[in-house]
């Protein structure tokens, strides 16, 4: 690894010294870069339009367990109210789309605006709690979202401010963009949004507030006394939270066309958590991981006739995998499995022919989880 | 601490093969099973007719095919069925059911030689999901018809693909769409209609207030339109409630309804089995049943489970909307070909005789129908739709009149039910086929275009 | 605004609700206070032993039987799952503990809806002996089983409070939950006390579940995610007593059906706990100040 040091040129503060990208990372931009024009070109070729329909909530709801993710893994704050942010941002979009003919993009970014504000206004009495209790709380204000979510139901072309019409014979569909109407189209549509959300956190992630979350998350009375203003971040990752998941409701709303306020109950908040969990919550990565454990599992279990019961199951189990033994997830975990496996086998294949020098495994290996 | 880590990786590492193991082990149990079959059912009690009438046995399965005991080796024909199965609320009984039936009929010479392959896709009321089932029976199952759907919302989502393909689906249905469309024909009445029904007897028993609950899942304002018609038709007060879904407060239900109805009024239910027994055991405990002229129910209600659960103080106090003819006491050829293909093919059908199954016999029945009247000996979309589409008073033995599918702008070919009652454990009928009214709008502008089908055969 | 007759019998049913969250929140706050763990699965793995019980009960199974039965089953869950994951998780922060239940949760969960189906279109229901038979408060039927549900939240309530307190055992689960290393330096027989707090807190929930699955529905949703609104007394409490759990609950019940006849809030009742934890936390947290700086994996 080149060296991460180099001296600052003048007019240069050495907090922003630029290292060299070293060959790892230019390896993974590859093949990130890969992977993301496959996802785009290559994969809706390859599936049959069920799939492209699932890989399509793919991308929504890796949007959620992103939000979800910077949330618990970068601030260590714990929401068990996603899916009811998630179904603000539906709701606001929904709206917008019967009542304006606005474009898409735009639509997308005033859900995503809304439900910050929304995102704000819970978060500032809540962020003075802290840990179990906040968690809780944002629990208490999903389940009061859902009961008035029932009572209101989503907009379906309905007039008057909530957009309701209970007595319809034929509801429409809510639109999706001209230039993104069929099913591989908006799946491309939508994965193009996801990407966008990504490089938007990891934005925030390289520059000031991803180092204020680090601090926050380390400790946060420490972070406090260095002069970081912790309330600031953490309502901005709250902000940015909800703000992603509010887009990710305006793409939903178009990829399922029909809004029902049955399908975002309060227990599937925990179990995004689960699989949020599961994929890891210290890389972008997981939260891909985790949107196919939670839309794309289902729906090859369901092709193979399996009961989405054992899914459930798999999550609780999942969890408590997680939280015991490997707290950075599938994300983290599965490379390093498969890292693990592979000296192994080149152990064993080069044994015999070649034997490493005997200074590398002096210490133990790896030690199993990171702490 | 140092000498402590490769004890504690140890540990960990152990603990981690422990829980893997259990998710492998969990997983694989997983896969050698499917949602049909379900082996420790302590929970089925299947009903009370095991009663099997001596009729019953003389009635061999082979009658439901054209040649008996030959199995089909032809090229198989494709069906699809869309539905739902989530926790609370399951209907792969009515697929399962027609499924049971397309198995004797394969069994017995097939549509002409061809066997048919029905592909059941579940949903969790999940727009998307249920979307990508449509398109998974169309692009890669390649099925030509569409029998069987139960859903809640699954005729709202797919109803314009459908008619796109040019599909016409005999289902049972649930939404809106179901009722309203061009290409969608039920054998059930479904919410609004049974609702109708429900409330049709209270009003013929001259209660002076009606109040109308429903569980607030899609829909609530579609079903309420066909009540509200009936009563204001009637000059009948009606106050409409919802409640959430699933009640954990149902005595304070019980004591709104009540309250509301008065004690010359009548409320009527609409609600799935588990919610309405919720509520009406909480009425009974807090003795509030006889504080109304009497309780009705759309035909959720209608099952042998709810009247043994109830108990003899609702015995001619709860009177349920029953859309299909009672099995137990109907001693019809169909009435008992239903229970022999259901004793010998239907294993995967937890809930034995009842609706549910009912529902899906009458669907294969009705497309076996159509399938074998087609003479060409092509099935394709465009071959098995408008043969879907032709079948006219058809004798179901399932329903009150003969069956029509047709090429109407809207559907409801079940329209005509009974009333039923429980009768210490058991549900009895209270008044015989009664034809919803014309007053419901939707009634009124199917009748128009169809007329009003005969009645069918009783024998 | 209706008037004061038509509150009259909500007033007894929602005695009768406050029970039935006391029952659920008073054993979360008692098993945090002896486990120092939030146990989320409380409402799924009663609801567990009552279909467990109910299953007994249609092969024929005396009641006693199948009662015990139920008891049993959630006794041995809930001490299997603390034996198994209470040490791994007795560092972490007690989010991270209350989390791991969640797990617990889903397993059961699932485990629940595939052994016991909904295909056929059943309706199940538990009744207990004291269903038949009470008195009448107004116009309203109180049956012995909703006694028996207050009766024992009160109980729980005042004997867990005391047990907590005075005795030994009790102690040594409250030094435990605050803090097992330093407990276990004591002296104290960590493992066996443990174990104690687990068994004891399986067989709470193992009673709350036969009752609640009498009083509410015998449906695994409903029970399982009963917490939930069971969570918002436990809030305002802050999880520390379990007298404040108990009048808390009371309370929300009360308001909870005394919504039902204003026709304009009615089909909003069912937000009454949230809007009750939200506002109870929210004032009552409003001043405070950092005394631990963990840190968190």
């Amino acid at each position: 690894m080149r060296a991460a040091l180099t001296r600052p040129q003048r007019g240069q503060s050495p907090a922003v010294t630029r290292t060299r990208p070293d060959r790892r990372q230019l390896v993974r931009w590859v093949v990130t870069a890969v992977l993301v024009l496959f996802a785009l070109f290559g994969l809706p070729q390859l599936i049959s339009l069920y799939y492209v329909d699932t890989m399509t909530q793919v991308a929504v709801y890796s949007m959620v367990t992103l939000a979800l993710g910077v949330l618990v893994g970068r601030v260590g704050l714990v929401s068990l109210g996603q899916v009811a942010v998630l179904a603000i941002g539906a709701w606001v979009a929904a709206r917008l789309l019967f009542a304006t003919t606005q474009p898409y993009p735009l639509i997308l970014l005033e859900a995503g605006l809304l439900t910050l504000v929304a995102g704000v206004l819970i978060g500032l009495p809540a962020l003075r709690l802290r840990g179990l209790y906040l968690a809780l709380i944002t629990l208490m204000f999903a389940g009061a979202i859902t009961v008035v979510l029932a009572t209101v139901n989503f907009p379906n072309g309905g007039t008057g401010f909530l957009g309701y019409n209970g007595s319809l014979l034929h509801i429409p569909p809510i639109r999706r963009p001209s230039i993104a109407s069929g099913d591989p189209a908006y799946y491309r549509y939508s994965v193009i949004v996801a990407i966008i959300m990504f490089a938007l956190v990891f934005v925030h992630i390289k520059t000031k507030p991803g180092r204020a979350w680090a601090a926050i998350r380390r400790s946060e009375p420490a972070a406090l006394a260095a002069g970081i203003n912790t309330t600031l971040y953490k309502l901005w990752a709250f902000a940015l939270a909800s703000f992603i998941t509010g887009v990710a409701g305006g793409v939903l709303a178009g990829a399922v066309h029909y809004l029902y306020s049955i399908d975002f109950p309060t227990q599937d908040s925990i179990t995004l958590l689960a699989v949020t969990l599961m994929g890891g919550v210290y890389s972008l990565w997981g939260a891909v991981v985790a949107a196919l454990l939670y839309q794309f599992l289902p729906a090859l279990l369901n092709n193979w006739g399996v009961s989405a019961d054992w899914l459930i199951i798999l999550f609780g189990v999942g969890v408590l995998q997680v939280l015991t033994t490997s707290p950075a997830g599938l994300a983290d975990q599965f490379p390093k499995d498969m890292a693990r496996l592979g000296r192994a086998l080149r152990g064993r294949f080069l044994r015999g022919r070649f034997r490493p020098p005997p200074a590398a495994p002096a210490a133990p290996p790896a030690a199993g989880s990171t702490s | 601490m140092r000498g402590n880590i490769p004890a504690l990786a140890a540990v960990i590492r152990a603990r981690r093969t422990v829980v893997l193991a259990a998710a492998v082990a969990i997983a694989a149990a997983g896969c050698s099973s499917s949602t049909t079959s379900t082996t420790t059912s302590t929970s089925s009690t299947p009903a009370t007719s095991a009663t099997a009438s001596p009729s019953a046995a003389a009635v061999s399965t082979s009658q439901c095919g054209t040649s008996p005991g030959v199995s089909a080796t032809g090229t198989p024909i494709a069906l699809g069925g869309i539905v739902t199965d989530q926790p609370g609320t399951s209907f792969t009984d009515i697929a399962n059911m027609a499924q049971a039936y397309f198995t004797c009929v394969n069994d017995n010479g097939g549509i002409n030689g061809h066997p048919i392959k029905y592909y059941i896709e579940t949903e969790q009321t999940n727009p998307a999901q249920i979307a990508a089932d449509a398109k998974q029976l169309v692009d890669t199952d390649h099925v030509v018809g569409i029998i069987g759907n139960t859903s809640i919302i699954e005729c709202s989502v797919d109803s314009s693909y459908w008619q796109k393909l040019g599909y016409y689906i005999i289902d049972s249905g649930i939404a809106p769409e179901c009722y309203s469309t061009p290409n969608s024909a039920a054998v059930n009445m479904g919410p609004r209609y049974s609702s109708d029904g429900a409330v049709q007897y209270a009003l013929t028993q001259h209660v002076n207030k009606i109040v109308f609950d429903q569980s607030n899942v899609p829909g609530t304002g579609y079903i309420a339109a066909g009540p509200s018609a009936l009563a204001a038709s009637a000059g009948v007060p009606i106050v409409q409630l919802t409640e959430n879904v699933p009640i954990s407060d149902a005595d304070s239900v019980a004591i709104k309804e009540v309250d509301d109805a008065g004690p010359n009024g009548a409320v009527v239910l609409n609600f799935t089995p588990p919610e309405a027994l919720v509520i009406l055991q909480a009425a009974q405990k807090l003795g509030l049943e006889d504080r109304v002229k009497l309780w009705g129910c759309s035909t959720p209600c209608n099952t042998d489970f709810l009247a043994q659960s109830l108990g003899p103080k609702w015995n001619s106090k709860l009177f349920v909307n029953a859309e299909l003819t009672p099995p137990d006491v109907t001693n019809t050829p169909t009435m008992n070909l239903y229970k022999a293909i259901l004793a010998q093919y239907g294993k995967a059908v937890s809930g034995g005789i009842g609706s549910f199954s009912q529902m899906g016999f009458t669907e294969a029945e009705i497309a076996v129908h159509a399938l074998e009247s087609i003479t060409s000996g092509t099935y394709t979309v465009a071959t098995v739709n408008a043969a879907f589409k032709a079948v006219t008073d058809f004798n179901t033995g399932m329903l009150c009149q003969l069956w029509t599918y047709g090429s109407y702008s809207l559907h409801i070919p079940n329209n005509e039910d009974y009333t039923v009652t429980p009768d210490n454990g058991k549900m009895v009928t209270a008044q015989g086929c009664t034809q919803i009214s014309a007053v419901d709008p939707q009634i009124a502008a199917y009748r128009s275009q169809a007329g009003t089908a005969s009645l069918a055969p009783t024998s | 605004m209706p008037p004061w007759s038509d509150f009259e019998p909500f007033i007894v049913s929602g005695l009768a609700l406050g029970g039935v969250y006391a029952l659920s929140g008073v054993g979360l706050v008692v098993l945090y206070r002896a486990t120092g763990v939030l146990y989320l699965a409380f409402g799924a793995v009663g609801a567990m032993g009552a279909l467990i019980a109910w299953s007994l009960g249609q092969v024929g199974a005396p009641g006693w039987v199948t009662w015990l039965v139920c008891i049993a089953v959630a006794a041995l869950i809930t001490l299997g799952y603390g034996v198994l994951f209470g040490p791994a998780l007795a560092k972490r922060d007690p989010l991270v503990k209350a989390v791991a239940t969640i797990g617990l949760t889903l397993v059961l969960y699932g485990a629940m809806d595939l052994l016991w189906t909904t295909s056929g279109g059943e309706a199940r229901s538990l009744s207990l002996p004291t269903d038949n038979g009470g008195f009448s408060i107004g116009q309203i039927q109180v049956d012995w089983t909703q006694v028996i549900a207050l009766g024992a939240g009160i109980v729980i309530t005042a004997g867990t409070g005391a047990f907590l307190r005075y005795t030994k055992l009790g102690t040594a689960m409250r030094a435990m939950a605050n803090d097992r290393e330093i407990t276990a330096t004591l002296g104290v027989p960590v493992r066996r006390v443990e174990a104690a707090a687990w068994l004891g807190c399986g067989v709470l929930a193992g009673i709350a579940g036969l009752l609640l699955a009498d009083l509410v529905a015998l449906d695994a949703t409903t029970l399982t995610f009963l917490v939930i609104s069971s969570l918002a007394a436990v809030l305002v409490a802050r999880l520390r007593s379990i007298t404040l759990t108990f009048a808390a609950a009371i309370v929300v019940g009360l308001l909870h059906d005394l919504l039902t006849p204003i026709t304009s809030l009615t089909n909003y009742r069912d937000m009454t706990p949230f809007v009750i934890a939200a506002i109870g936390l929210l004032v009552l947290s409003r001043r405070r100040v950092m005394t631990q700086s963990r840190e968190e994996a």
